[in-house]
């Protein structure tokens, strides 16, 4: 008997030994490993940890290199990733992660792969919440209250009141203990934003004198090893040239096509042109405070002025949606049996005259002697051509109507100083993204009027903000949707901005990239099951 | 070279250098001003996609310890920089004399080629044209030259991509320097250094100054001269004719290589050191738009220093005047 136990003990440590020196964990879809896949950006980096890093770019390397608790998958739904299941407790007070036993993390150089743990995640948590780290993640915590080890391998995090959605969470980036150079916070001048160590299909392989960010395979990866070799992130200065680089196969993938160059693209049978939904919308916002705006009546003429879907066919292809409230189509929030405001200037004129407005000599209007003549200021962004004709066009529409609008484009800082700071603009162009949570409340509740606040024109309706407050307190997901849905018909009728379109992105790769589905906005969330075939890797 | 040569170089080397501090205390100020009114803190890119309420960026300008104050903000600096501590980029994180340094280079290389091309360009038309006077064949080349001059160099840039690569499908990865591991890619690399040498706007200039001083020295009664005795004319009007302008010339351009550097740096995807102002500039990095500024001051002022020692290694005496 007792010989047994011990040839038993013996197998079991023989097995536990295996474990971490175990070959590469093949993926069981029989699909070929190899090749290498080279994908441009427009511009670079500057940080690669989940932490300290607020820019797409970022946003998507990291997303190979690391893994939350939780995860999403292709239908949206939440599903283990280093938490191989998790309790809730009844009060939805508590949530306790049981994380998997199985995870290590990727190689630091010259020393042997560590398991990863609680202490992890933990660590992660405290980092985030520093008040010497300077992160975006920062806001979106605040609803934890405390959290403890239970054991080596699970978590229990305890919130402050239940929310939610809280799950969805946890899907938070999680670093390593033995990461960065100082453990109690994370600049960007530690080491460690620059050579990540995380848990993902990809590691850091290296950046090259060009800063191109190299990628190799994680063969130890939990959820088997990716199947492409290699991820190469280009950075490029210009998008046109992006474009030609991919027309020369110079790169196989551009994450967001330029809407302009989306016809050569498509024109072109070796490549794949993928459409992804965008969680964002552009919008016309008005300045409440000014006197001439402050008339839902005029708000609303303008948005009958202008023809949202000529501008969206001339000069974006017609590549997206018009809308017609507060969230981005692809959301779950948004109500669909609210039409988008039709066009219609003669509409426009009239409830201009029901403003109190009259057509002056000079073919604007007028009120008690103040002519209709209003400031557009836009942002010049990046890539801004398509931008200035709509700025254009919204121009001549409002003056078919009898708007004068004098546009001022203003560079990036300084716009945000006069939007958000200043508050001086009547009117003002931009672009609003969401995350998936679909909120909208520092947007629209008065509460959020001020210096630095999302509430820039000063809107204020007292039902919004009781229908803002009441969806933040409920924890009824039907319920939240049916008071959005309410949201979105009383915004819409209000026009606090001219809601305009969605626009649909594109991702474009050659077609040698197979299997590929694509996260509307971490992009590579599900980068370890595409492949290329073996006679395209060459 | 004589002892009595070096001397007049060494005076105007530190009359200069002295002229040089003085000239960097003054951009770094300046640059430092425009910098502080201009609207936009250096911060917000840390907090860009978020919700910055003023408690959290009071929270980052305390987090990075950084003074209120502009004064504080520049004595700090200046006294980092005193001591060859240039600071770290705000949205980077890295020390900024490393990497500005090292995308200097990469301009330097960009700047010095395409004024090599420039001058391969420039100075034969123009010795032809001093020389044969205007003919057809000095008018229709000075012509040319002056049409290519107006070009504005971001068009070239993208007409040479689109005809070189576009077209005739040659330079497969003619993008500055993400060409890495080609084989050829020193050719491609040429691209980006020829479009700036032509480019830049300042080949006509180059042609017309020195063949009007060419001109000049020719017609001078030493060169009558020495034609007149049969000594090499070309060996007599050199340096008057040919070293001093071209020189000179070249020192006053470099301000403006450097802008157009800028442009094709951008258009090439050329990682040097325009586009790093161009993108610290939006970001209001200004611990890396400091340094770059200084470098920028600095190259200016080595082209006319050189100048300079030209000029009094050509005429000792100058350094007297």
């Amino acid at each position: 008997m007792k010989r047994t136990l011990v040839i038993l003990l013996l197998f079991v440590a023989a097995a536990l030994m295996a474990l971490p020196a175990a070959e590469a964990v093949r993926k069981k879809d029989s699909r070929p490993d190899g090749g290498s896949l080279n994908y441009g950006e427009y511009g670079r980096p500057a940080t690669l940890d989940p932490i300290t890093s607020n820019e797409m770019i970022s946003l998507r390397l990291t997303e190979l290199i690391f893994n939350g608790l939780v995860g999403i998958n292709e239908k949206q739904e939440i599903v283990p990733e280093l938490a191989e299941r998790w309790d809730r407790s009844a009060d939805s007070r508590t949530y306790t992660f049981f994380l998997r036993k199985d995870v290590m993390w990727h190689p630091k150089e010259g020393e042997e792969p560590k398991p990863f743990t609680a202490e992890d995640v933990i660590f992660t948590y405290k980092i985030m919440m520093h008040p010497r780290t300077i992160t975006p993640l920062k806001v979106r915590y605040e609803f934890i209250s405390a959290v403890e080890k239970v054991d080596d391998y699970t978590v229990k995090f305890t919130l402050k009141r239940p929310i939610l959605n809280a799950l969805a969470k946890f899907s938070f980036k999680v670093i390593p203990k033995h990461g960065p150079s100082n453990p109690l916070y994370l600049t960007r001048e530690d080491p460690f934003v620059r050579s990540p160590i995380g848990t993902g299909p990809y590691l850091l392989k290296n950046i090259t004198a060009e800063r191109e960010i190299v990628l190799a395979a994680n063969e130890n990866y939990f959820k088997g090893r990716p199947h492409v070799d290699r991820f190469v992130a280009k950075p490029f200065a210009d998008q046109n040239i992006m474009t030609q680089a991919l027309m020369f196969n110079a790169i196989d993938m551009i994450v967001l096509v330029n809407p302009r160059d989306i016809p050569e693209i498509q024109g072109d049978k070796r490549f794949i042109l993928q459409p992804y939904n965008a969680l964002s919308y552009s919008f016309f916002g008005y300045n409440i405070r000014s006197p001439l705006l402050a008339d839902k009546r005029v708000r609303k003429a303008f948005t009958h002025a202008v023809n949202r879907q000529e501008m969206l066919d001339s000069f974006f292809n017609g590549q997206g949606t018009i809308i017609s409230g507060p969230f981005a189509p692809g959301s779950w929030a948004y109500n669909l049996d609210v039409q988008p405001v039709p066009f219609d200037p003669e509409k426009a004129k009239t409830l201009l005259q029901e403003a109190g407005f009259t057509r002056g000599a000079d073919g604007f209007m007028q009120k008690d002697g103040k002519r209709l003549a209003l400031t557009l200021k836009v942002p010049i962004e990046k890539e801004s051509e398509a931008v200035k004709r709509v700025v254009l066009a919204f121009k001549n529409y409002l003056k078919n109507v009898g708007a004068d609008i004098k546009v001022e484009f203003k560079e990036w800082q300084a716009w945000k100083e006069d939007v958000f700071f200043e508050h001086d603009f009547d009117i003002i162009f931009a672009i609003w993204v969401f995350d998936d949570s679909a909120d909208i409340s520092s947007l629209f509740h008065s509460g959020e009027i001020g210096a630095w606040k999302n509430n820039f024109g000063g809107y204020s309706n007292p039902e919004v903000d009781g229908l803002i407050n009441e969806s933040k307190l409920t924890l009824d997901h039907e319920k939240r949707r049916t008071i959005n849905r309410k949201l979105h018909a009383i915004l819409a009728e209000e026009n606090p901005y001219t809601f305009l379109w969605t626009l649909t992105n594109y991702g474009a790769y050659h077609k040698k990239v197979r299997r590929v589905a694509i996260h509307p906005y971490k992009f590579f969330s599900y980068a370890d099951d595409w492949f290329i075939e073996e006679k395209d890797q060459k | 070279m004589k002892l009595s040569a070096v001397r007049p170089i060494a005076m105007v080397l530190s009359r200069e250098l002295m002229i040089t501090a003085l000239l960097l205390l003054g951009v770094s100020f300046v640059v430092f001003i425009i910098l502080f009114v201009s609207p936009g803190d250096p911060f917000s890119v840390l907090l860009e996609g978020q919700l910055s309420t003023a408690e959290v960026r009071e929270g980052v300008r305390e987090a990075m310890g950084v003074s209120r104050s502009w004064y504080m903000q520049y004595l700090s600096w200046l006294a980092g920089m005193l001591t060859g501590n240039f600071g770290t980029s705000i949205r980077m994180g890295l020390p900024v004399l490393p990497e500005v340094v090292r995308v200097g280079l990469n301009t330097l290389l960009l700047t010095l080629g395409s004024l090599i091309i420039t001058l391969l360009i420039a100075v034969p038309i123009a010795l032809y044209s001093a020389v044969r006077g205007t003919d057809k064949i000095s008018w229709s080349l000075t012509m040319f030259s002056y049409v290519i001059s107006a070009l504005p160099v971001f068009w070239l840039g993208y007409i040479v991509i689109y005809f070189f690569t576009h077209k005739l499908g040659l330079f497969p990865l003619a993008f500055g320097f993400s060409s890495g591991g080609q084989k050829y890619r020193w050719l491609y690399q040429l691209l980006p250094i020829f479009v700036l040498g032509v480019g830049n706007g300042t080949i006509s200039e180059v042609i017309r100054f020195l063949r009007q001083e060419m001109g000049r020295v020719i017609a001078e009664d030493y060169i009558r001269t020495a034609r007149a005795k049969g000594a090499s004319v070309w060996r007599h009007s050199f340096k008057e004719g040919l070293l001093i302008p071209v020189t000179e010339i070249v020192a006053s351009k470099i301000p403006f290589i450097l802008g157009g550097a800028v442009i094709v740096e951008q258009v090439f995807n050329w990682p040097g050191m325009g586009r790093m102002a161009w993108q610290a500039a939006q970001d209001r990095d200004y611990p890396v738009i400091m340094g770059i500024a200084i470098l920028a001051a600095i190259l200016v002022r080595m082209g006319s220093l050189f100048q300079s020692v030209v000029y009094v290694i050509v005429n000792p005496r100058a350094s007297k005047e």
